[in-house]
């Protein structure tokens, strides 16, 4: 029997044996057989609708299954996928597939590098049969979901200029959108739109404007700071179905600390953009951080939800960002609905009209040095909040302390970097529950040994989370009180998923090199 | 930037040991002999000063003699190794991990020799740190510059008939002065990344000692723990004026013998107090070690009091409480202390 007419039959028969590839109806609905991106769903609230785990029964879960990845990749930071019963996720230049049901590797996948950071990979985008990974040297790469082979592979960036890829692509309509890394130099950041099957460029957008007279520009001195001026997409974005927007966020200015050559507010850096998905073209901005000089990028999860406000339905946006502010904003607008410190902070010196915190000149980084709170760790970093429509909390991993900025480049025109944090402590971190309405904390878990894991609420009105000295925790979504935990061996490493297969509900995290699966079993 | 966990700086050095010489050292062997070899005994994931081959294979014998096990060429890989990881050679893209694995690794000496070329044909246009200005493009941020390894891109491109500021041809260059200045423009793109060794604190010292005095005595309240005559009494010269500022600022990560370590004190109900250096606290099991070494753990029940000490507290207190000018006088009153 020749090839074709083999796969021609296989094809016919695949129901019989099970469908692999994810149906895109799935990326439309709330998470519940599968998790079919990087934020679970497009809203990025990380919240799961199952309730078969909850506060009541939760010590009952048990181990289901551990799988060590293969290859020495580094600790796992990708958010898996769940799909018809298979897991998804990555590393720098490893991608894996792994029975969801019994933790068996069932394919691997491994990308010989040509250089770039190899930091972490946030995790895999799929539709139907094909996967899509970046890779530390600029590249992005499609694989056939059922044995890891590859399609093709495109060039998104430029590792002589020190970018690199690290990022979960998302796909919307038939476009798949990614962003790119690097802050080593100055260059511009951008996020772009790519054909699903060839991995061509539709469109792109780029953070910074690229000359004079485009949107922005009136916020630096030149056209040669402006191209060069930085605004990485180091997060991947959330989308809104009913009104067509996608939401991205921006990292810092370049050059980072020494800033003197880019007065203004530096748009589109540290801030949340409304794109079309379809266009890349921009609807609304909201900048989080005006003239940004203390590496805080914006680019933390952009959390949509519908819920009441001052009486009314809205549509909103909430971000919780590196630089310590909480951001609630109208998202079909951009308007400020909310913006105030979840940590106590010394930079700004209150916010502006639009709602972005009006930096102030005398904490910015400074030739003899200036004592800065948050850090540049950030009040948070990348690892995902999420959003309970139950409980109306946002939950974030969050962290107050204070270190030295100093100015190492004296010059009047400087580049890169140009000074860095020193010194300080830590003083407190801790999981924080904070009231969208009104930006109160409502409650707060003190960690002894601080955090770096992600976080998904569930509606058995759970909070799933990691401390510092590697236990994975459920409390109580209500009252923050700590329900159960499980010692790992190394903390907790990217966001927990949950899903539902064969009636039961399971739990998966990365914790150093190993996934964890816990389940409720029916019987 | 997305900042990285203190062992993934470990992990970061490593990875950019695959930036110098790709073809004939791959790092994940490399990577793998030295946790094969090594990891038998001990944890690989510590961090030491950089060290000369000599030290590392000092330290290699000692450890051999030991019963640590390998083969020469294993022995051989595990010092590359250690010496990439901990940065032995720093600076001209050494140790960078960012950027391609093939990267221009700048030659120091030819770089030196370049600077006079520069100084002599192209500083004028292009600036002392390759920056640009009105005459001259940014080579800093050229992607030409970028894409060059060795001299590829640029020096085809200067031979076409360059301006030199002499106002010679540029054929008065020879292939080394041209293959020298190639050296030396890298070596500008690297001083300009993060981390670079060029970079350091500048005057520190802008503060008014007496105001300092003032508020070391008064308000700052540190003489309840410290005494410009006792405890103090030489610190100028005990450290370099960057690090004193850092310590003023908090001095919780100074290591070394005898310096005070937070303790926990751990007391079970019928059970006498336990006090030791903690080994784990979390909010399920609290684990110390105690002064002649002894393990012990508990479950963090009702019953178990935990009581942290910690020498530190008052110093993080400080950081909410000290102004920029504070910080700058205190630092120009303890100076003169010496
Ligand atoms: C009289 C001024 C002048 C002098 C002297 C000069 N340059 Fe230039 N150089 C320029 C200008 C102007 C450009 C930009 C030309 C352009 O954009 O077409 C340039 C471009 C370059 C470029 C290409 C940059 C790019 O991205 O396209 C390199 C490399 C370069 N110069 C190296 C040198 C070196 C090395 C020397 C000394 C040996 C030197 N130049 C001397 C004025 C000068
Ligand atoms: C409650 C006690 C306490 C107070 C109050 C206090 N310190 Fe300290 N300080 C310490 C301890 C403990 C150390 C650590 C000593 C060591 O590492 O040997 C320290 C260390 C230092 C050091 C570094 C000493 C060295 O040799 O490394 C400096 C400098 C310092 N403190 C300055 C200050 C200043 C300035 C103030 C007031 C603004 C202050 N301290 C207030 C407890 C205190």
């Amino acid at each position: 029997m020749t090839t074709r007419r083999f796969a021609f039959i296989l094809a016919l028969a695949a129901p019989l044996f099970g469908q692999v590839g994810l149906d895109p109806a799935k990326l439309l609905e709330q998470p519940t057989d599968t998790w079919p991106t990087y934020h679970g769903d497009y809203s990025g609230r990380r919240f799961s609708t199952l309730k078969q785990i909850n506060s009541s029964n939760v010590r009952t879960m048990t181990l289901a299954w551990m799988y060590h990845a293969s290859g020495n990749p580094g600790s796992i930071k990708a958010t898996p996928l769940e799909i018809n019963g298979i897991l998804y996720f990555a590393a720098p230049d490893h991608v894996w597939a792994v029975d969801a049901r019994n933790g068996r590797e069932i394919w691997t996948f491994k990308w010989t590098s040509k250089g770039g950071t190899h930091i972490g990979n946030r995790g895999v985008a799929v539709f139907h049969d094909w996967l899509y990974v970046e890779t530390p040297d600029c590249h992005l790469v499609s694989l056939n979901i059922k044995d890891g082979s590859q399609r093709w592979a495109v060039p998104i960036c430029d590792l002589d200029q020190f970018y690199y890829g690290s990022l979960a692509p998302t796909v919307v309509h038939d476009v798949l959108i990614t962003g790119v890394s690097g802050d080593d130099l100055d260059r511009p950041g951008y996020v772009s739109g790519y054909n699903l099957e060839t991995g061509a460029m539709k469109w792109r957008f780029y953070t910074v404007p690229q000359k004079k007279g485009d949107p922005g520009s009136e916020t630096w001195p030149n056209e040669e700071m402006m191209k060069h001026g930085g605004g990485m997409t180091w997060q991947p974005p959330t989308y809104d179905p009913a009104l067509n927007l996608l939401y991205i966020t921006t990292g810092n200015p370049q050059p980072v600390i020494a800033h003197k050559n880019r007065e203004g507010a530096n748009l589109f850096t540290a801030c949340v953009v409304a794109l079309n998905p379809d266009t890349g073209k921009m609807q609304w901005y909201f900048q989080a951080s005006p003239h940004d000089t203390h590496d805080w990028d914006a680019t933390q999860v952009p959390v949509l939800f519908d819920a009441d406000w001052e009486g009314q339905p809205r549509k909103m946006l909430a971000l919780a960002a590196r630089n310590g502010y909480f951001f609630v904003l109208d998202r079909a607008t951009g308007k400020n609905l909310l913006s105030t410190p979840y940590v106590k902070v010394n930079w700004a010196k209150g916010v502006d009209k639009n709602g972005s915190p009006i930096p102030d000149p005398a904490k910015m980084p400074q030739l003899d040095g200036s004592l800065v709170s948050p850090n540049q760790g950030g009040a948070t970093n990348w690892p995902p909040p999420t959003f309970s429509p139950q409980t109306g909390l946002f939950y974030v991993n969050a962290s107050r302390a204070y270190s030295v900025y100093y100015v190492f480049d004296p010059d009047a025109n400087p580049m890169g970097w140009g000074g860095i944090d020193e010194g300080g402590a830590t003083l407190e971190t801790m999981i924080e529950a904070i009231d969208y309405r009104t930006g109160k904390i409502r409650w707060v878990h003190p960690w002894q040994t601080g955090s770096r894991a992600g976080l998904m609420s569930t509606a058995g009105n759970l909070l799933f989370a990691g401390d510092g000295s590697n236990n994975v925790i459920a409390l109580d979504a209500t009252t923050g009180a700590i329900l159960w935990h499980a010692g790992l061996g190394s903390s907790v490493s990217n966001g927990p998923i949950s899903y539902e297969l064969d009636g039961e509900q399971y739990v998966v995290v990365g914790a150093g090199e190993t996934l964890w699966a816990f389940v409720m079993r029916s019987k | 930037m997305q900042r990285l966990a203190p062992f993934l700086l470990l992990f970061a050095l490593f990875v950019g040991a695959a930036s110098a010489h790709a073809q004939e050292y791959n790092p994940e062997t490399a990577y793998s002999t030295f946790r094969k070899v090594c990891g038998v005994c001990h944890a690989t994931d510590f961090s030491m000063p950089p060290r000369s081959k000599d030290q590392w294979t000092q330290t290699i014998q000692k450890m051999q003699g030991l019963g640590a096990k390998g083969s020469p060429d294993e022995f051989a890989l595990i010092i590359e190794y250690l010496m990439r990881r901990e940065g032995s050679v720093k600076g001209g893209g050494r140790g960078v991990q960012a950027g391609s694995a093939d990267k221009h690794l700048v030659d120091f000496a030819a770089a030196e020799r370049g600077r006079k070329v520069w100084a002599a044909e192209c500083i004028n246009c292009h600036g002392t740190q390759a920056r640009g200005g009105p005459q001259g493009a940014n080579l800093v941020r050229s992607e030409m510059v970028l894409h060059d390894r060795y001299g590829s891109e640029i020096i085809p491109y200067l031979k076409k008939g360059h301006p030199l500021q002499s106002g010679h041809p540029i054929s008065s260059l020879t292939g080394e002065n041209l293959s020298d200045v190639v050296h030396f423009i890298h070596e500008q793109v690297y001083d300009t990344l993060r981390g670079s060794p060029i970079f350091h604190q500048q005057d520190l010292l802008t503060g008014d000692a007496k105001a300092g005095a003032a508020f070391f005595n008064g308000a700052g309240g540190c003489t309840a723990c410290h005494s410009v005559t006792g405890d103090l009494a030489k610190i100028g010269a005990k450290y370099d004026v960057p690090a004193l500022e850092l310590r003023i600022v908090s001095p919780r990560n100074a290591r070394g013998p005898n310096r005070p370590r937070v303790t926990i004190t751990v007391t079970a109900a019928g059970a006498p107090p336990v006090t030791g250096y903690p080994a784990a606290f979390d909010d399920f099991t609290v684990a110390l070690r105690d002064a002649q070494g002894v393990y012990h753990s508990w479950a963090r029940t009702p019953d178990v009091k935990v009581v942290k000490n910690d020498p530190f507290a008052a110093h993080d207190a400080l950081l909410d409480k000290y102004t920029d000018k504070d910080m700058h006088d205190l630092l120009a009153y303890l100076v003169t202390l010496k």
